[in-house]
């Protein structure tokens, strides 16, 4: 079977086969197929796992061994190539939702229809014993991908209040999130990577709290978001909004227009990931050209920007003579942000595109026309309408009343009169990601988001939807783990 | 999992408490139907410890080696000045460790506090294990408010030494709001005050509850008035009594006032209800003609009032010190709760009524409610209960490192919220320079000589440049757990030390397992040979809480 890979389609009818395959084979990196004439050990396999969503994941591997299977009986054990986490996370999140929402135990068997030399078909046999452990393992990584994209957010979409959020909201949105992720609530997981994530998705929490929580600081993170201080005088729509993360995972395609030097916003953080090197970030953390009053020292606002050099002299005494240890500080403390913050890798001379698709989604008031999967939202669609300035967007409002087939219809046409113009195509993209939610299709709205995201990183609008998404799959997995554990649901 | 058991560790008396099945918190009683257990250990010339009630009947006849009120001594040092009080003060001596801590010795021999506490915790532990038929390993311990990170690490080493893995150690007014049900009132942010007076000490904290989230504001006290005064005032009045009518002094006859003092106990409960009650005391003593008294007394609430006015005033200054520094008018209280035996008296009640302008909330055993706090906040740890109430602790003191000769950078202000991270740029400060060496310092003095230090992290091989140019990182995470982990960095070249800091109590970790092993050889010696050793106490020793010399950890 040197002829290339075999290659072997298998569809799931239902989520629960999905969850089955998931569960028992996918999980753990391998995968038992049952074959009457097993293909020779070492020849690779393709695998098109079909989705009840009719999305695709391809799995790719190698035949391990040989092996007889005192339940499924004689097959081959397959090595599978490591799923990108990002599919795996999608897979979760929308099993975890799948199993909740509809209870009923699918007695189906995954279709295996072999194509080219098929010889092989898997036998599900539903196993409902779950190891602790490896729920564990799914709630930290549940946990992982929300604190990634809290880290995208800006303090008030992290705590999901309105831009003008009174200290009232503030505290009270805080409050219901530290129920929700404080460490304490987490003490009872063995799983150290477990309490350790959870702790951090609370300093997130928490920094943005502090930012938030008067009047002084949040006018302060309003104008480092480039928003006017005095929220209610002034339309929300702007039509340029800041970029809320920074260093999108991938180099964006170009932009077009010039940007001019934004303010700093405090909650930009550096990616996890490296940035791709160009002349236009020449000023990030890692600068070797950093000096005592440059700007590009990570300081929060351009307040704090005002490094304290000490004075030459000043050293360590306790330290050894013959080995200098002094040090100057270069930054005060600033007690309302002990987060660091990270330069915004904005070349001078960029601009946003005008009419952003996510200019102002995050401002109007919640639509009962909305589809139901937005009715775990919180305070942030409280925010009362704000007029809006001329130029603003109307697909907005289209998204809005929940007439995503418009829209897309809408952001399809400017995409092909502005075939540059990445919000419009990141626009497409948020399109289809609402409808797939809003079909219930969490696995598709995840990747519609995701890939609006890459193309634009500024959307504001499907950071937060996927950020909604996210907690809610937490939420559903927390259960998930608590009845594993016998616990009853919080 | 076994279960986690509240615990609430007192100076005079200690309780323990666990959710029932229905998610409900009880409280722990001894098979002698106690359901608090004094903080007494007595030490016999045998070598056996006695500890709780039988601890405290001890304290007349063998006052050198009974020692009580060790929450006063522990993760203390000897200079502090409401140690030496208590030193003054103490029947039993207390003693300079060589780093300065403050132990006790008893016939001859240095005991940390630690060990003493252990001794309660591990009794304690016996109490649950028996009222649960089921092995305990992990609880929550209460603490006041006030208690630094010494304090705290202490009283966790105790918990350890006593085979207790103590989890949270959780705020004492904290607990009780929790008991009170004050985090399941859905009102905004409401300011409560918690009126503790117990039996050695007396505690008022300001605090907030805001949807679940409890934050102590301030806290306030006096750390020597409770109910042993009220106590000791009826005994002075009856001793004197004694002295007018039979010319015999009861204070030279320690059996006489051992009893005196246990009666006036009771008397002092009776009366918390009752306006009247009888002090019987037959065989008191003899008198001068050998005869016996039987003593035998009316005593009515009014008259112990009028005796005991100028505690009641005492009261008063904390409460407005406290208030104060919160910022808070009493007006602005939403409510005020009373904890501690002490404050079932009435006129206590009525002090505080007329302090605050309203009705104290009243649980009904104000001496168990933060045992009961302890337990219900365990359950929430244990994920056992259906409560989302949610503690926020904050660092007690500035976090920072050494500049210069003396001077404190503050890196983590105090008041943070924990878990907490704070990230600060420094640079070189001389020509080519190779390491730098980062002290960490914990205080809110400017000096940082003032401070305590916690530790410090080195980093090495810097990327050789003029002064200033090479810059370095500082990385201070805090977790729910008052744990420091720093990490230094140089962004240049990515090199990177780091440290992890637990707070001190004072012992370190090898003189624990010392003890505990120590513990674990002295327990070796063959059953029998205990038996003959000590036959008679062997018999209380089951009756009486002489607790077992098991090692802790052979109970599985």
């Amino acid at each position: 079977m040197a002829t290339g890979p075999l290659s072997i389609k298998l569809r799931c009818a239902s989520w629960q086969q999905l969850a089955t395959i998931y569960k028992r084979d996918l999980s753990r990196g391998n995968m038992f197929l049952k074959a009457t004439s097993p293909p020779a050990v070492g020849t690779p396999v393709r695998i098109d796992l079909t989705l009840p969503s009719a999305s695709v994941i391809v799995l790719t591997g190698t035949v391990d061994s040989h092996v007889t299977d005192p339940q499924r009986g004689a097959g081959v054990e397959l090595k599978l190539a490591p799923i990108a986490p990002a599919s795996v996370y999608m897979i979760e999140s929308a099993l975890a939702s799948e199993t909740k929402r509809r209870n009923t135990p699918a007695a189906g068997i995954p279709v295996a229809v072999p194509v080219s030399q098929g010889n092989s078909a898997p036998v599900a046999r539903i196993t409902e014993t779950e190891e602790i452990g490896a729920a564990e393992q799914d709630l930290v990584r549940a946990l992982l991908s929300e604190a990634d994209s809290l880290r995208k957010l800006n303090p008030f979409l992290v705590l999901g209040v309105g831009y003008e959020a009174s200290d009232d909201d503030v505290r009270a949105a805080f409050g219901e999130l530290t129920k929700r992720y404080h460490p304490d609530l987490f003490a009872r997981y063995s799983s150290t990577e477990l309490r350790q994530t959870a702790a951090e998705i609370f300093i997130l929490i928490r920094d943005a709290y502090r930012k938030l929580v008067n009047e002084a600081g949040r006018v302060q993170a309003l104008a480092g978001l480039g928003r006017p201080a005095a929220p209610r005088a002034i339309p929300l729509r702007a039509p340029t909004p800041p970029p809320i993360s920074v260093g999108p995972p991938r180099p964006p395609p170009p932009r077009i227009g010039a940007m001019p030097p934004l303010p700093k916003p405090p909650e930009a953080r550096l990616p996890e990931r490296p940035e791709p090197p160009s002349p236009s970030r020449a000023h990030t953390d890692h600068s070797p050209t950093l000096r005592p009053g440059d700007t590009s020292v990570p300081v929060s606002h351009a307040a704090a920007a005002d490094p304290v050099t000490a004075r030459p002299g000043e050293t360590l005494p306790s330290a050894p003579a013959e080995r200098p240890s002094a040090m100057t500080i270069l930054r005060q403390p600033d007690p309302s942000r002990s987060q660091p913050v990270a330069t915004i890798p904005l070349a001078p001379g960029q601009t946003f595109p005008a009419n952003r698709v996510s200019s102002s989604a995050s401002m109007k008031p919640a639509s009962s026309t909305q589809p139901p999967y937005t009715a775990g939202r919180r305070a942030i669609t409280a925010t009362p309408p704000i007029t809006e300035s001329a130029d603003s967007n109307p697909l907005d409002d289209l998204l809005d009343a929940g007439k995503f087939d418009e829209a897309l219809a809408a952001y399809r046409a400017m995409t092909k009169k502005h075939p540059q113009d990445r919000s419009y195509r990141a626009g497409v993209e948020l399109c289809e990601g609402l409808r797939a939610l809003a079909a219930r299709d969490r696995l598709e709205a995840a990747q519609r988001f995701e890939s609006a995201l890459e193309i634009d990183p500024s959307n504001e609008r499907a950071a937060r939807e996927l950020a909604d998404m996210r907690r809610q799959a937490t939420n559903e997995r927390k259960g998930l783990l608590t009845r594993l554990m016998g616990k009853k649901e919080p | 999992m076994s279960r986690i058991i509240g615990i609430d560790l007192g100076t005079t008396n200690s309780c323990v408490a666990v959710l029932d099945d229905k998610q409900h918190p009880e409280t722990l009683s001894t098979a002698d139907g106690e359901r608090t257990v004094p903080s007494w250990v007595s030490w016999a010339a045998s070598g056996q410890v006695a500890v709780g009630t039988r601890a405290r009947r001890q304290a007349v006849t063998n006052p050198s080696a009974t020692v009580y009120g060790v929450k006063r001594l522990i993760g203390r040092k000897v200079n502090a000045e409401d140690v030496s009080w208590f030193a003054r003060l103490a029947p039993f001596r207390i003693v300079a460790a060589p780093n300065g801590d403050a132990w006790v010795r008893v016939h001859g021999q240095p005991i940390s506090p630690q060990e003493v506490a252990a001794h309660i915790l591990r009794r304690i532990k016996q109490v649950a294990e028996e009222a649960l038929g089921e092995p305990v390993t992990r609880a929550v311990v209460t603490v006041p408010a006030y208690f630094d990170d010494a304090q705290r690490q202490a009283t966790r080493d105790a918990g350890q030494i006593a085979g207790l893995d103590i989890i949270r150690i959780l705020n004492e007014p904290t607990a009780a709001a929790l008991a009170y049900g004050a985090h399941r009132v859905a009102d905004g942010r409401r300011i409560i005050a918690v009126f503790d007076l117990g039996g050695g000490t007396f505690d008022i904290s300001i605090m907030s509850v805001d949807n679940g989230i409890f934050e102590v504001l301030s806290t306030g006290g006096d750390s020597a008035l409770g109910g042993e005064d009220w106590d000791r005032r009826m005994v002075e009045r009856i001793v004197d009594e004694v002295f007018d009518g039979f010319r015999v002094d009861l204070t030279g006859i320690p059996m006489a006032m051992s009893r005196l003092r246990e009666a006036c106990e009771t008397a002092k409960k009776t009366l918390s209800t009752e306006n009247e009650t009888t002090l019987q005391l037959p065989f008191l003593a003899n008198d001068q003609h050998g005869a016996p008294i039987n003593y035998e007394r009316v005593i009515t609430r009014e008259q112990v009032e009028m005796f005991t006015k100028d505690l009641l005033e005492r009261l008063e200054a904390p409460v407005r010190r406290a208030l104060g520094d919160a910022g808070i008018k009493p007006s602005e209280l939403a409510d005020v709760l009373l904890v501690g035996g002490m404050t079932r008296w009435p006129a206590v009640e009525r002090v505080v009524e007329k302090f605050f302008q309203c009705k104290p909330s009243k649980g009904a055993n104000p001496d168990e409610v933060v045992a009961l706090g302890a337990a219900q906040y365990a359950g929430i740890l244990a994920g056992d209960s259906t409560d989302a109430a949610a503690l926020l602790d904050v660092t007690p003191h500035d976090i920072g490192i050494k500049v210069g000769d003396s001077q404190f950078a503050v890196v983590l202000p105090r008041n943070s919220m924990l878990p907490v991270r704070a990230r600060r740029l420094f640079a070189t400060t001389h020509e080519n320079q190779k390491f730098v060496s980062i002290e960490l310092y914990q205080g809110d003095s400017p000096d940082v000589l003032k401070n305590r230090k916690l530790g410090q992290v080195i980093l090495d091989d810097l990327t050789p440049g003029p002064p200033g140019s090479t810059r370095v990182e500082l990385v201070i995470t805090v977790d729910v757990e008052s744990i420091l982990s720093v990490t230094a960095r140089e962004p240049k070249s990515g090199r990177e030390s780091s440290v992890t800091i637990r707070p001190s109590g004072g012992l370190s970790q090898r003189e624990i397992v010392e003890i505990i092993n120590r513990r674990r050889q002295e327990s070796a010696v063959p059953p029998e040979a205990a038996e003959q050793k000590s036959g008679a106490v062997r018999v209380t020793t089951r009756e009486h809480s002489v607790h077992s010399l098991k090692p802790p950890t052979e109970k599985k």
